[in-house]
């Protein structure tokens, strides 16, 4: 028994079994027998045409013997039985032809040698080797030098019944062009295969082989499919409705299902295996069969099949082809016959998405046609093919600009900010690419394997469970992300445009040599992760440190302390945030919230400041919990941040907080410097302080012994008191009315700061972040001359800074 | 709900268009331009290079490839491309619903 043959196994053999016992029977949860979604053709008349169909186009074709290609995907004595109903025997004979994976297996199953060879084993030939000329100048894209590595290793024998049948293909490739039969893959076997059978039988097998399609991650339990309304998930439902009908119904868009006939299964049934839904859930959606045969296509189909639930079709999906056919064969073979329809008018085409993926492809790769191909699908803004396929709108052999393989991204739900950058940057780079669009691209077998609709259902599925109804809650990074970003581009767009082309440093990690190599296979990519208590992977360098019972106990407390600290620095941040989005919420809240949102914020901002202030002065911020505050890093970006937020008074009052202390605060901060990020809030404050204030502020920052000087050490005080200064000469130079001069403190200020200055050795004098230029015409006015260019020089005030 | 873990998902996708590199858990680390990314975090590729490559020669001919979230170790970013401070500010508001 072949392996390969387990994945029809798995499906089909209930399959089969269902056909029997549930003719009679109505899914009920699927299926409609009345109304709306019921099918209303008789199977059989479908069945007929259909066979009609297959007989004419066998007629044309000449012959080569197919033989026992596909045999092996037929079984055994079983298949014959039940899989094969009269047309089949039309199958190729098994004898034939040398099938080449039959040296894979022992022998050909018995009951292939039932079958004629007869007539559809040499209308498949030509259909699909064909006498065509075109299919003979097509080469592939492995060339005929590929031709001996056509046959799949046996390694990979066993997987193959794993997969979908075009994600067998081995990495070697398929035999291109014109094959020499005994070349002929697996697949093609299969596609030989199916083609004989009835669509009856191949119900289910694309069903598997769509379920194969690596549907991985995103499954939809049917309780969940009643519940949505949305119309892919409506499809799978339709999809899911219609196992039980064997017929084929090919005239109409409702047929959806009908050829979704298991392939034929060989062995007894597997007891105790789960019953097999006729449509896996999470199956992508069909094609309309009308779909790729009409060069005008329209995607959206009206009418549906099996739907319990009333369906509203946004979108309709092409019908899948039953046939296990690998594009590169198509590609290479099926041209001709794809080209022209191949069935009058009236009758559906029997179509699979690879034949017409293959049809878009032969037209990109430039196939010398005559008819164009169907126009490639009006996609919407959905995710266009990402592998390679260049995008839809090219067609046809006269296309001869052939342009970039332009990654796209699907853009619809950016941000327009990020959407700007994203285009921006595939500009830069579309130019590069020019150049190698070359052979690899024009003979892409994999791509167009999804309609535009397809991946688009595949997409929507995915972000539907992204929607969120709160946007800027869910997604906060990302959004407010992209919002500073432009209000940075907006500020710097008079400045100079910075280019600059972020480059990733790829760390030379040395790699540690373990004593445990694990294990790896050759030729396999990466090693197996297998890690044990005795192998483990090796993580972080732990270092065992000893320590006393004392030196822990201190440890202990100190850390618990930060903790404490950090904690109550996290609390204020989470009000600060709220206060920070106010503004955004308010303008989203209707009317009548807004009241009790302003309400909130300004408790909030209350709040936040009542946890720095003094018990009961309230004008005067604690210092012991500012320092406890600012003593973290976390707590003086928050101070910083904090701020902007608070009623001038009491932000005046912090900041004399943070002038009064900064001796202490400068000793903790000497290692990280973050005082500085305090710089610009300050900045904004002190240019609203009055002169009284600011003369208060003066006096703050001299407030006891030597605090001037620890205060210069600084940066940050440095940066303050210039700041300060600064203001004041603003202030008289100005105002005419300034009080300053009022009261004799500012002067007296003044002069002691210029001492200091002049008296504080230059090491010791921290250079600050930023000199105002009016530093020079407050000092001229205090100082005499010659103090005046000690200062200069002392303090690097040029005089051109006025 | 992948929402809950929307953090890293609403933060990688600022990355899109950026150049990473990926380290997967079976030490194969992978360098090239974020396409794409979903709420598992699965990560779509493009131009991709392998970072030693001789150890891993299949990959010479790979342009781009899809990771799958539950197999990525590390994700190395630019380091320009990102906005600590929000990305606190994110956190934290991330613990505050989880915590509701």
């Amino acid at each position: 028994m072949f392996r390969f043959q387990s994945l029809d196994e798995d499906c089909t053999l209930e399959k089969e079994e269902g056909l029997v016992e549930e003719e009679d029977e109505i899914d009920q949860f699927n299926d409609d027998t009345f109304g709306d979604g019921a099918i209303d053709d008789d199977w059989q008349e479908e069945h007929k045409r259909l066979a009609e169909l297959e007989e004419r186009k066998n007629e044309g074709l000449g012959g080569l013997g197919l033989g026992g290609l596909g045999m092996g995907g037929m079984g055994g004595g079983d298949a014959s039985t039940v899989q094969l109903p009269p047309p089949a025997s039309r199958v190729p004979h098994p004898s034939s032809l040398p099938p080449p994976h039959h040296s894979l297996s022992s022998m050909p199953p018995p009951g292939l040698e039932d079958r004629g060879g007869g007539d559809l084993a040499e209308s498949l030939a030509m259909l699909i080797l064909g006498a065509d000329p075109a299919i003979a100048s097509v080469g592939g894209p492995t060339g005929p030098g590929d031709r001996s590595t056509g046959l799949p290793p046996p390694p990979s024998m066993p997987q193959q019944h794993q997969l979908p049948p075009h994600q067998q293909l081995t990495p070697s490739g398929l035999p291109p062009g014109p094959l020499h039969p005994s070349l002929l893959s697996y697949q093609q076997h299969q596609h030989l295969l199916r083609r004989g059978g009835p669509p009856m039988q191949q119900m289910n097998s694309h069903n598997i082989w769509e379920n194969n399609m690596g549907f991985g991650p995103v499954s939809v339990t049917p309780g969940l499919v009643t519940q949505m309304e949305d119309s892919p998930l409506m499809s799978i439902i339709k999809e899911v409705g219609l196992p039980n009908r064997p017929p084929p119904v090919m005239s109409e868009d409702g047929r959806d299902l009908s050829e979704r006939a298991p392939p034929p299964r060989s062995s007894s049934p597997v007891i105790g295996s789960p019953p097999v839904r006729a449509v896996p859930i999470g199956t992508p959606p069909k094609q309309p069969m009308s779909h790729a045969m009409n060069h005008h296509q329209q995607i959206h189909h009206p009418t549906t099949v099996h739907v319990r639930a009333p369906v509203h079709h946004q979108h309709r999906y092409p019908p899948s082809f039953p046939e296990r056919i690998s594009p590169n064969t198509l590609l290479n073979m099926a041209n001709s016959p794809l080209c022209r329809p191949p069935f009058p008018a009236g009758v559906g085409p029997v179509l699979s998405q690879i034949q017409r993926a293959q049809m878009l492809n032969s037209q990109v790769a430039g196939f010398p046609r005559g008819c164009q191909g169907p126009p490639l699908l009006p996609g919407g803004g959905g995710f266009r093919p990402f592998f390679g396929q260049p995008p839809p709108h090219r067609m046809g052999p006269h296309h001869n600009h052939v342009p970039c393989p332009i990654i796209r991204h699907n853009t619809t739900h950016l941000h327009p900010q990020h959407r700007r950058m994203l285009t921006q940057r595939m500009q830069s780079r579309g130019g590069e690419r020019g150049g190698r669009v070359g052979d690899w691209r024009s003979r892409d077998p994999y791509s167009n394997l999804m309609t535009q609709r397809e991946k688009e259902w595949v997409a929507k599925i995915q972000m539907m469970q992204l929607q969120s109804t709160d946007p800027y809650l869910d997604d906060y990074y990302y959004q407010n992300y992209f919002e500073k970003m432009e209000k940075r581009q907006e500020r710097d767009r008079d400045g100079v445009r910075k280019e600059h082309t972020t480059k990733l440093i790829t760390p030379q990690v040395a790699k540690l040599e373990h004593t445990y190599r694990p294990v790896q296979f050759a030729g396999s990519l990466g090693k197996l992760t297998v890690s044990s208590v005795n192998n483990p992977r090796k993580m972080i360098d732990t270092v065992v440190t000893s320590r006393t019972d004392d030196e822990e106990k201190r440890e202990k407390q100190v850390w618990n302390k930060r903790r404490q600290i950090l904690y109550t620095v996290e609390k204020m941040y989470s009000l600060l945030l709220e206060v920070q989005d106010f503004e955004k919420r308010f303008m989203q809240t209707p009317e009548e919230q807004r009241e009790a949102l302003l309400e909130q914020h300004k408790t909030h901002t209350l709040q936040l400041y009542a946890s720095l202030r003094e018990k009961e002065w309230d004008d005067r911020v604690s210092d012991e919990q500012c320092l406890l505050i600012m003593s973290v890093r976390k707590g003086k970006r928050l101070i910083s941040r904090l701020i902007p937020f608070l009623p001038p008074l009491q932000a005046a009052a912090v900041v004399m907080g943070i002038a009064r202390n900064l001796p202490a605060l400068a000793k903790k901060d000497k290692q990280d410097q973050a005082l500085c990020w305090l710089v610009e809030p300050v900045a904004v404050v002190i240019s609203s302080l009055s002169s009284a204030a600011l003369t208060d502020l003066l006096q703050e920052l001299q407030g006891s012994e030597g605090q001037l000087s620890k205060v210069l050490q600084n940066k940050f005080g440095v940066t303050l008191l210039y700041l300060i200064l600064s203001e004041g000469e603003r202030m008289q130079s100005s105002d005419l009315n300034c009080q300053l001069m009022d009261d004799n403190r500012w002067t007296e200020l003044v002069f002691s700061v210029t001492r200091e200055l002049l008296n504080v050795p230059p090491s010791s004098l921290s250079p600050p972040l930023f000199t105002p230029p009016n530093l020079l015409s407050l000092f001229s006015r205090y100082v005499d001359r010659q103090r005046l260019e000690l200062l200069q020089e002392k303090l690097q005030i040029s005089s051109l800074s006025r | 709900m992948p929402l809950l873990s929307g953090l890293f998902y609403s933060f990688f996708k600022s990355l899109v268009g950026k150049d990473v590199v990926v380290e997967l858990k079976n030490d194969l680390s992978i360098c090239g331009t974020l396409h794409s990314v979903d709420q598992y975090l699965n990560i779509k590729l493009t131009d991709i290079s392998v970072t030693d490559p001789e150890k891993y020669p299949h990959m010479l001919s790979v342009k781009n490839c899809f990771i799958r979230g539950s197999v990525v170790r590390y994700v190395q970013l630019p380091a320009d491309e990102v906005d600590t401070q929000l990305l606190q500010d994110a956190a934290r508001k991330e613990a505050l619903q989880q915590k509701q």
